[in-house]
């Protein structure tokens, strides 16, 4: 299944700078188990949400073939 | 308690004369400084009722014990009275420099009584005070009123000005200072201009004395290092709140014409990508380890910004998406002393109002040429200007469409729909200054960080209650939004600076002091449970699109979120604070 991934902000230290990449996986899988997968801690305060073909979702929904996965730091202020 | 010049310089317009006085230090141990403090003598000076725009009224600079320090985001200015557009309380901050030149001129506050009878200005240097006529400057917008001035008087004074919205009373006017930071909401600039004070120029050449100063510097420097200049703080430098455009549209919060629906297609057109292929030059103001100002500059447009609330105001929310025309609304704005979100709320409402054929102010969304020129009809109120500058509440007692009319007691809403962030309903309807996100901002709890579902009223008069706590101190000690550290931190400093032993509880409870004063003021001039709400169109419309399609705040919802947060603060169902919490205050 590929999926593609958009990390936001500082996250891109995670594609060593890069923001967007294609990525296989053998299943089907959720996106806290992809997030896992690109090395980010699911639980540590510095995630902040999860946005699937431009919609925020919740971070156990599960990815389908050709989503366009983004993922947010924790931002605040406005 | 050290940090504090012991100050406070009342200065009489009616018969051009100044004094000074003591702070009054039991005040400043129960209400700190900034908002806090400024509200303390606003609700102890002010005559309940008071028209807003009189000479009764008063307008007060307040700084606080870290003012003049280098801990970081410690440049703010607080500025108090009564709002001219709600008849609330009225507490806005302004960055730049400003508060810093007020405390290094040797003052804690400036509280400006009465009414000049000509038009004029206010030097200060150090213990000089001096009354000036301003004739010349009257009728010009801010930046060349600053502009004339920084001339005459050097890049170590600071100014702080109005334009023509403040001169010609209109609530929806600011304040402004180092050209592009603005006091922005309630009508500020309007109570400077009921006084004929077109300019207040500051220089200070004293300094602060803290209890501490090698271990405060220590603590300082590790604040930032760990946590100031920080991955989890960097987007403030580097997109600064434009990356928020992208992050509320996906998050089903970005409001689209006149918050008729979320969302918007075009949002590529006006995120922080586009605003950075544009880039001008950085900011900062004064003692910020972060430097979150961005210049942007499109063809002749230019200003520092746009922030995130102009963006999505003048933006999606007017149905435009030319970045060109967002920045000129912004640098018009400010040139003229008008605050764009309520400028932009009043014509996305004026937008809307003309397409359903209520009332045809001759406006439609997506009309950026008329967007501009509205500007300066309202700022003369010219014309539909007239009607635009009233704000949407007026507006629509006028002429109607009351459930499109996006405020609370008369405060236009800032850029984030609550049926994508049910609290942040709750907290524009709590609001001390009627519609706002500064009080209490829970989209950062249920958006941006997913750490509460939205939709749901379960916990979110504490959720509201907890943010407006750590805000109420934080705008009260006086930091910056972007101060992003704990009441612990927060105690620490303050510790270091005054001499006196402040802990994290002692914060919670100068917080909760601060709230429950600001409500008794609002108490006071009649606000109760019935002006707590929000517009019929949150609570009864469904959005279509985006994140949070189908969702709206059922009204038993939005009540429930109610009665949790006054008894979480321990007032009555009607939101009365009891007599027993208002003796303490």
């Amino acid at each position: 299944m590929k999926v593609s991934v958009l990390l936001k902000g500082y996250l891109v230290k995670y594609f060593e700078g890069e923001s967007k990449r294609v990525l296989c996986f053998d299943e089907e899988l959720t996106i806290r188990e992809a997030v896992k997968v690109i090395g980010i801690d699911p639980e540590s305060k510095s995630l902040g949400f999860v946005a699937v073909n431009g919609m925020r979702v919740m971070i156990d929904e599960p990815l389908k073939e050709g989503d366009q996965l983004k993922i947010y730091p924790r931002i605040s202020g406005g | 308690m050290l940090g504090y010049q012991n100050k406070v310089l009342r200065i009489n317009l009616d018969n051009k004369t100044y004094s000074t006085e003591p702070l009054n230090m039991d005040w400043a141990e129960k209400y700190i400084g900034g908002k806090g403090l400024g509200i303390k003598y606003i609700y102890e000076e002010l005559t309940p009722g008071v028209d807003p725009l009189s000479p009764d009224n008063k307008l007060m600079f307040m700084t606080g014990p870290l003012t003049g320090t280098p801990a970081p985001c410690s440049g703010k200015l607080a500025i108090i009275s009564k709002s001219p557009a709600t008849g609330t309380i009225l507490d806005c901050s302004i960055g730049g420099h400003s508060a810093i030149k007020v405390k290094y001129a040797g003052y804690d506050a400036i509280m400006f009584e009465g009414k000049l009878d000509q038009p004029g200005y206010i030097s200060i240097e150090d213990d000089k005070i001096q009354f000036i006529d301003a004739s010349d400057l009257w009728g010009k917008g801010s930046h060349e009123t600053e502009g004339i001035l920084a001339d005459k008087y050097g890049t170590d004074t600071t100014i702080l000005s109005i334009g023509p919205a403040g001169e010609n009373l209109l609530p929806i006017s600011c304040i402004n200072s180092d050209y592009y930071r603005q006091a922005g909401r309630g009508g500020i600039g309007a109570v400077m201009g009921s006084k004929n004070l077109k300019a207040v120029t500051i220089k200070g050449t004293g300094a602060v004395t803290v209890d501490d100063s090698k271990k405060m510097v220590r603590k300082i420097a590790e604040i930032l290092r760990e946590d100031t200049t920080t991955e989890d703080n960097i987007w403030a430098y580097t997109d600064g709140t434009p990356g928020l455009v992208e992050a509320c549209n996906d998050g089903g919060i970005l409001p689209y014409k006149n918050f008729s629906d979320t969302t918007d297609v075009k949002w590529e057109s006006y995120n922080s990508e586009s605003i950075q292929a544009n880039k001008h030059g950085k900011k900062g103001c004064g003692s910020c380890g972060l430097g979150c100002g961005n210049f942007t500059k499109i063809g002749d447009a230019i200003c520092e910004g746009p922030e995130y609330e102009t963006i999505a105001g003048a933006g999606p929310n007017c149905g435009i998406s030319d970045l060109e025309t967002i920045v000129k609304f912004n640098q018009v704005c400010d040139d003229l002393g008008m605050d764009t979100i309520s400028a932009s709320g009043a014509l996305s409402y004026a937008m809307e109002m003309t397409e359903k054929g209520i009332h045809d102010f001759g406006i439609t969304f997506g009309d950026k040429e008329k967007l501009i020129d509205y500007l300066y009809l309202m700022a003369k109120k010219e014309g539909v200007g007239a009607d635009l500058v009233m704000g949407v509440k007026a507006m629509a007692a006028k002429y109607g469409g009351e459930d499109m009319a996006m405020h609370s007691k008369g405060l236009e809403f800032p850029l984030y729909d609550p049926r994508g962030s049910w609290a942040m309903g709750l907290a524009y309807a709590v609001s001390d200054r009627g519609g706002c996100h500064m009080r209490s901002y829970p989209a950062a709890e249920e958006v941006y960080a997913a750490s509460i579902p939205p939709y749901t009223a379960e916990g979110k008069g504490k959720l509201v209650y907890d943010l407006a706590i750590y805000n109420a101190v934080k705008f009260s000690l006086i930091f910056c939004d972007f101060w992003a550290l704990g009441l612990d931190r927060m105690a620490e400093v303050m510790t270091l600076a005054t001499g006196k032993q402040f802990s994290e509880e002692d914060m919670n409870q100068i917080a909760e002091r601060v709230i429950h004063l600001a409500r008794a003021f609002n108490q006071r001039e009649g606000f109760d449970r019935k002006d707590d709400t929000v517009p019929k169109r949150i609570l009864n419309e469904v959005l279509k699109s985006g994140a949070a399609a189908g969702q709206k705040i059922p009204v038993g919802d939005f009540n429930k979120m109610l009665d949790e947060y006054y008894e979480v603060l321990g007032w009555s169902k009607e939101g009365k604070v009891p007599d027993s919490i208002l003796s303490q205050l």
